[in-house]
């Protein structure tokens, strides 16, 4: 695997206000990335440094092999963008934001339909390409926007809080089409979200605070070395059970305790056999990396 | 080349497709065509029957149809003039709206150039304006030349399309300037309130610029939109002055057709000083390209972050 970005002491000041303060990180060529952290943790000042639309003050950032700051032109048409929030024009029709666009990067009537073709049934954009923008739902807008950063046929997606403001069932589409884009056409996708469960899917997590990056992982990786995970024994309180217990962190709830597990659980699974004949095994999720890394939740 | 065309288009089609935008830009051209039909018409025609009281010997020799033609392309120079100013300001709007909604950061993230976007929003506001004001400026002839004659040739023609040109790209890159000062499309739009009330004043739609004071005149004639209406008014008025001229055969040795040219501004005053055609020419040159110089360092620095 070779790196679609490289990224090296990247920081970013204003004034004296650090916004993305010394960090380093590769993404491989083909993988989905994940910027993880609350608003103004620095994942979308990272972005737009990395998209030539911010400067950076210090770092060095090479993405597909091109120099930022030396060869942003060649950058630019590497990548695709979408946006926190729509960026294209709501009294214009789909089909002229998306011809616009695409004339944007040099190509003509004829280049941009072709790239367009393939999008058309994909992504529902025929039935809605003389419908005003500001007519679309929210889940259609988001759409637009996906195909809108593919229009120059990008090797790397760039996804800022995707599915914000969206309803879950939109969410889900929106991500069915991101799954199915970096599938079929092995598209590195860089991804920033404060959805916890957005990053289950990913191939690397980095956890963002305060501009620093201060965990990174596989979800897996950081499930285990952050989250516990949560043993559901079902069966009656008594002396026996609470022996069997001891020395694990427990709560009792109505039917069953709650057994919270640091490192593995099978070798509990295994001493026990016998005993836990009913019982529910439920791994950490990754608001709880992000709750004891931060000491506090998501939002809060 | 076709990154700089795209996007000029799109800038285009975001004011042209905004037809309330498009209503409002032409706000002050209509209150002076609606205070034409009120009362101005009569106002310019009290104002001629005045000049001509002075010169009784002659007063046979003007008729009603002149006075007409007088007024009426009188009324079109301050709806063009107007229009030079509110079309391309409006159409500027978009370059406020695209900060304040981050579509500029959808449009930096693009190979196009810094220069060639910063190209595209002067381009696309100064083509609006000729687009607004060909439009404006040829109806108005149709209609006036319908009703009398007008006394142009093509030259005549040519220099009225000429200056209205040189007005509305004048105007955007003068607003190109000032534009950038907007944080906010809100605060953009209240100042759009103030120029649509001020602009008919400066360039002389509802009264003649020469009827205020000299300090007054100064402050108006520091517009580049004022010279641009007074050289349109110029070239309009010319034929039709210089035919009455002709129908005067001469007793009044041209004090009529000057005492006119007076009332009605034909000249720029500014410091005391007056400047003619070339004169006022020369000024709005030099402050268009003053302010192209002054766009283009303002907007490199707008867009380093």
């Amino acid at each position: 695997m070779t790196n679609a970005i490289t990224v090296k002491n990247l920081t970013k000041k204003y004034d004296d206000f650090t916004a993305v303060n010394n960090i380093s990180f590769d993404v491989e060529e083909g993988e989905l990335f994940a910027f993880l952290g609350e608003n103004g943790a620095g994942k979308s000042t990272t972005i737009n440094i990395l998209c030539t639309i911010l400067d950076k003050t210090a770092g060095y950032v090479k993405v597909f092999g091109h120099e930022l700051s030396k060869d942003d032109d060649k950058i630019r048409n590497l990548i695709g963008i979408v946006f926190q929030n729509s960026v294209l024009d709501k009294k214009l029709t789909v089909g002229e934001n998306l011809m616009t666009r695409g004339a944007y990067y040099g190509l003509d009537k004829r280049q941009i339909k072709e790239r367009l073709e393939p999008y058309m049934d994909d992504f529902e954009i025929g039935e809605i390409w003389n419908r005003k923008y500001e007519k679309l739902s929210g889940g259609q807008r988001r759409r637009v926007d996906i195909v809108r950063a593919l229009i120059n046929d990008p090797k790397i997606l760039f996804l800022d809080e995707p599915t914000t403001g969206l309803d879950p069932k939109s969410r889900k589409i929106v991500w069915d089409h991101i799954r199915k884009l970096k599938e079929e056409k092995q598209l590195t996708i860089f991804l920033t979200t404060h959805y916890m469960e957005e990053t289950a899917d990913a191939d690397e997590v980095k956890i963002l605070e305060h501009g620093n990056i201060i965990a990174s992982g596989t979800p897996a990786e950081l499930k285990t070395r952050y989250a516990s995970s949560k043993l559901v024994w079902y069966t009656g309180r008594s002396d026996s059970a609470e022996d069997i217990i001891k020395g694990y962190d427990h709560s009792y709830d109505a039917d069953h305790y709650n057994i919270k597990f640091t490192g593995s659980i099978t070798d509990f699974l295994y001493r026990n056999s016998k005993v836990l004949t009913d019982y529910e095994v439920i791994k950490g999720t990754m608001d709880d990396v992000f709750l004891n890394l931060t000491g506090r939740e998501m939002g809060a | 080349m076709k990154m700089y065309i795209g996007l000029t288009k799109r800038n285009l089609l975001v004011y042209l497709k905004d037809k309330q935008s498009i209503v409002f830009s032409l706000l002050t051209s209509m209150i002076v065509f609606a205070l034409y039909l009120l009362f101005l018409k009569s106002t310019f025609a009290d104002a001629i029957e005045n000049a001509l009281n002075g010169f009784p010997f002659i007063k046979e020799k003007i008729g009603a149809a002149d006075i007409d033609m007088l007024t009426s392309i009188l009324l079109l120079s301050g709806i063009v003039g107007s229009a030079m100013i509110t079309v391309p300001y409006n159409c500027l709007q978009t370059v406020v709206n695209d900060r304040e909604n981050n579509v500029d950061r959808d449009i930096l993230a693009t190979p196009i150039r810094r220069w060639q976007i910063v190209l595209s929003y002067f381009s696309a506001s100064g083509l609006s304006a000729i687009l607004m004001n060909g439009m404006i400026l040829t109806v108005g002839l149709v209609m006036i030349g319908i009703n009398g004659d007008l006394h142009m040739g093509a030259s005549d023609i040519a220099s009225v399309y000429a200056v209205m040109i040189l007005g509305c790209l004048s105007s955007t890159a003068l607003f190109m300037m000032i534009i950038p000062f907007f944080k906010t499309s809100s605060a953009c739009g209240a100042f759009f309130g103030i120029l649509s009330a001020v602009s008919g004043f400066v360039i002389g739609a509802y009264i003649p610029i020469s009827q205020f004071s000299d300090r007054v005149q100064t402050v108006c004639n520091i517009f580049p939109a004022s010279h641009v209406t007074i050289l349109l008014r110029n070239a309009l008025l010319n034929g039709t002055l210089e035919n009455i001229d002709k129908n005067i055969g001469g007793i009044d040795e041209g004090a009529f057709v000057s005492s006119i040219r007076d009332i009605f501004t034909f000249r720029a005053n500014m410091f005391g000083r007056t400047l003619e055609v070339s004169g006022m020419c020369m000024y709005t040159l030099c402050v268009f390209a003053i302010s192209l110089i002054a766009m283009m360092v303002l907007y490199s620095k707008r867009y380093k972050k």
